[in-house]
């Protein structure tokens, strides 16, 4: 195609700043002076180079707003979001049973951006006299579910084992079962249900 | 930082050899732009990147948007108020839609007085006119999403509007509302034809606009002399393009940020709610008031059916070579009115409702009542929580006893609820007679004057509609809803 009014098409349509350096592999910088003198050739390119370079700014101001606010939008709740941690009434002690691990099944309640849910969890009783533990069934491990077996506890997935006062006896879990804590009112028995980071030898409430 | 370079160059070429990039954004860069680079030639591409800032901000709402009648309202107001530039994310989405379609108009008005569908450009131009038709549905089935009273009886209006027409009316109604009324299956709907099927719509065209476009190659401007330059898109247009979009898109941040996206209470299918299209859709709904009856059908079918048919057929219509536009005076005189007339009708819609003293004092009370909303602090929904469910059956709602008064229903539920339970803009009354200064005098006093009882924005200063009568009944229905609610008698 013939370009005519600019001093060349010739002047290689082809080094045309920052974008045009990327189709032709050319320096994007512009060739200032030349023995003093500088060419129409070069004003042209130079022209170029610096609408190149500011549309190539505003290019990339736009799409870093952009992408901030949308990382914001995205991932601010992730990390604010707080488990919440309130006493849950589990039912009265006078009903659990004597001696011998019981499961119970418990409603939590979990904020989850617009609305605020409850959801089951189990947890397990022992009550031994005056000694009472209550403890969670997700397993230490990697938070598969904790069930009773012949000898106590144990967890399925990876073959865990617990005694029956949560006491770690076999597998790959790096701790006992987790002990949550507990309190009496009124002889009603209430927990308060929390999660604890899995895979370490001390127990961390997970935040 | 020459060696960084040249392992950059190098690991281009490599690139290079594999995919022919190179020759991909070549082609991309040296289109010719006949005629010169010209701010007139800026809407198309400022057309595109809104589209794809309508995409993006999409994608990102439906992060937190629940399309379901129960919980769509709490997340759009969750967005609007809790969420980390949440309302600037929303306010881009909702503007853009405006923005878009004053883009979509410019852009088309510059192609038409420039005479560009002609030569061989008929089907670029006809794409480029369902394009504008999608457009126009996307801000149709997104206006219902947000799920509040806005949302709620403009798409009755729209559908409404949908079943009038002749034989396929009431089959095509049933089909966009998913039943025979509004319901959570209508937003499934409408979140499906905005989310998924418009998108894909889009997307198709617009490559097939830009294929066309490209093929036919710009046509310049409308007389080409000898002497005429010209040049290619980058960098003198693409410079030009973005320093527009730049405007475009810094506008809309400011919009968003000191505008806030309108969002009012949830829906309230049985209120007395009065809607009103937003300002695109205006000329159509003007025109109603013009056509009663049966005739209704002019406006809502037959008239635009006529316009967009005339305009998407135009270039068969004018088959001269002649592009300038004063050498075409019957089409751009046509144009003119149409455009000219859409305007005026927009403003007429506006002065008849501001002039109207019911209309402007409910439009301004709907206004109100929506700021306030906008203002009180979120607040989580509670799902499936027993907690609720109890509350359900004994305090919030009392489901025996008789009935609201029509004047409570009318002027205080909106923020009280019909049950006197409360709402996301005003508090239970419930056990209200139980508080100090809450006799049933007292509350015979307070709607009388309300600033006399400490009471503030939102709850009006006076209540000029009630009569003495009614504000009896109210005062009456209430102190009885409390007395069987704590089972003690109150004077």
């Amino acid at each position: 195609m013939k370009v005519a009014g600019i001093p060349t098409a010739r002047v290689d349509s082809h080094q045309l700043g920052l974008l045009g350096s990327l189709t032709h592999g050319e320096s994007a910088l512009p060739v200032m002076v030349k023995g003093g003198e500088r060419t129409g050739a070069e004003v042209v390119r130079e022209r170029r180079t610096f609408l190149g370079l500011i549309t190539t700014g505003l290019g990339l101001s736009i799409a870093a707003f952009m992408g901030f606010t949308l990382g914001r939008f995205s991932i601010a709740p992730a990390l604010s979001a707080a488990p919440e941690s309130d006493w849950t009434v589990l039912g009265p002690l006078a009903e659990i049973p004597e001696g011998k691990p019981t499961n119970h099944i418990i409603r939590v309640f979990q904020s989850a951006g617009w609305g605020r849910f409850s959801a089951e969890q189990s947890v397990w009783v022992l009550k031994q006299g005056e000694r009472l533990a209550v403890f969670s069934s997700v397993c230490t491990h990697l938070g598969c579910t904790i069930n009773e077996n012949a000898k106590g506890f144990g967890c399925v997935c990876h073959n865990s084992l617990w005694s029956s006062e949560g006491e770690k006896v076999g597998g790959p879990a790096p701790r006992g079962m987790d002990r949550l804590e507990y309190k009496v009112e009124d002889e009603v028995l209430k927990v308060r249900y929390q999660n604890f980071k899995q895979g370490l030898a001390d127990k961390q409430v997970a935040t | 930082v020459i060696s960084m370079r040249a392992s950059l160059a190098q690991a281009y070429d490599w690139v290079d050899e594999r995919t022919g990039v190179k020759t991909i954004v070549r082609r991309a860069l040296d289109e010719p732009i006949r005629g010169g680079a010209r701010w007139s030639y800026v809407f198309g591409s400022a057309i595109l990147l809104l589209f794809v800032i309508q995409a993006l901000s999409g994608i990102f709402l439906s992060l937190y948007y629940v399309p379901s009648a129960d919980h769509a309202h709490i997340s759009v107001a969750y967005i609007q108020k809790a969420v980390p530039a949440g309302g600037l994310v929303r306010g881009l989405h909702y503007y853009g839609a405006s923005a878009l379609i004053i883009l979509i108009v410019a852009h088309l008005a510059q192609t038409f007085l420039f005479g560009s569908y002609k030569q061989k450009r008929e089907l670029l131009w006809m794409v480029g006119g369902i394009l504008f038709l999608l457009t126009l549905g996307f801000a149709f089935t997104g206006q219902l999403l947000p799920w509040d009273q806005e949302a709620y009886f403009g798409t009755k209006v729209g559908t409404s509007i949908a079943g009038e027409v002749p034989v396929v009316g009431r089959l095509q109604q049933r089909i966009m509302l998913g039943g025979s009324e509004i319901t959570s299956a209508t937003l499934s709907r409408f979140f499906v034809v905005h989310v998924f099927l418009l998108p894909l719509a889009v997307m198709a065209l617009v490559s097939v606009h830009l294929f066309l476009f490209r093929r036919a190659g710009a046509a310049g401007p409308y007389h080409t002399g000898p002497d005429a330059r010209s040049d290619r898109f980058y960098p003198r247009q693409l410079f030009k393009d973005s320093l527009f979009f730049a405007l475009v898109f810094v506008s809309l941040v400011a919009v968003a940020t000191y505008a806030p996206a309108a969002l009012g209470p949830q829906a309230k299918p049985g209120s007395d709610f009065l809607a009103r299209p937003p300002w695109y859709f205006l000329p159509l709904f003007q025109l109603l008031k013009y056509f009663p009856g049966r005739l209704t059908m002019i406006p809502t079918l037959v008239l635009p059916t006529a316009l967009f048919g005339l305009l998407f057929l135009f270039p068969f219509l004018d088959r001269r070579r002649e592009r300038h536009p004063l050498k075409r005076p019957l089409a751009v005189a046509v144009f003119a009115f149409l455009l000219v007339g859409a305007g005026a009708l927009i403003l007429l819609a506006k002065r008849q409702d501001k002039t109207n003293p019911d209309y402007n004092a409910k439009l301004k009370h709907q206004e109100e009542v929506a700021r306030v909303f906008l203002k009180t602090e979120f607040r989580p929904q509670e799902v499936n929580n027993s907690l609720s469910i109890n509350r359900a059956n004994s305090k919030d709602s009392p489901d025996s006893g008789a009935p609201p008064p029509p004047a409570f229903i009318q002027t205080c539920a909106l923020c009280h609820g019909e049950n006197a339970a409360g709402s996301d803009l005003g508090p239970t009354l419930i056990g209200v007679t139980a508080k100090p200064n809450r006799t049933r005098e007292d509350l015979l006093k307070i709607l009388n004057d309300p600033p006399a009882y400490g009471l503030k924005d939102p709850m009006p200063g006076s209540f000029p509609d009630l009569s003495a009568e009614d504000k009896r009944h109210i005062v009456e229905w209430l102190v009885n809803i409390n007395n069987r609610e704590s089972g003690s008698l109150i004077q």
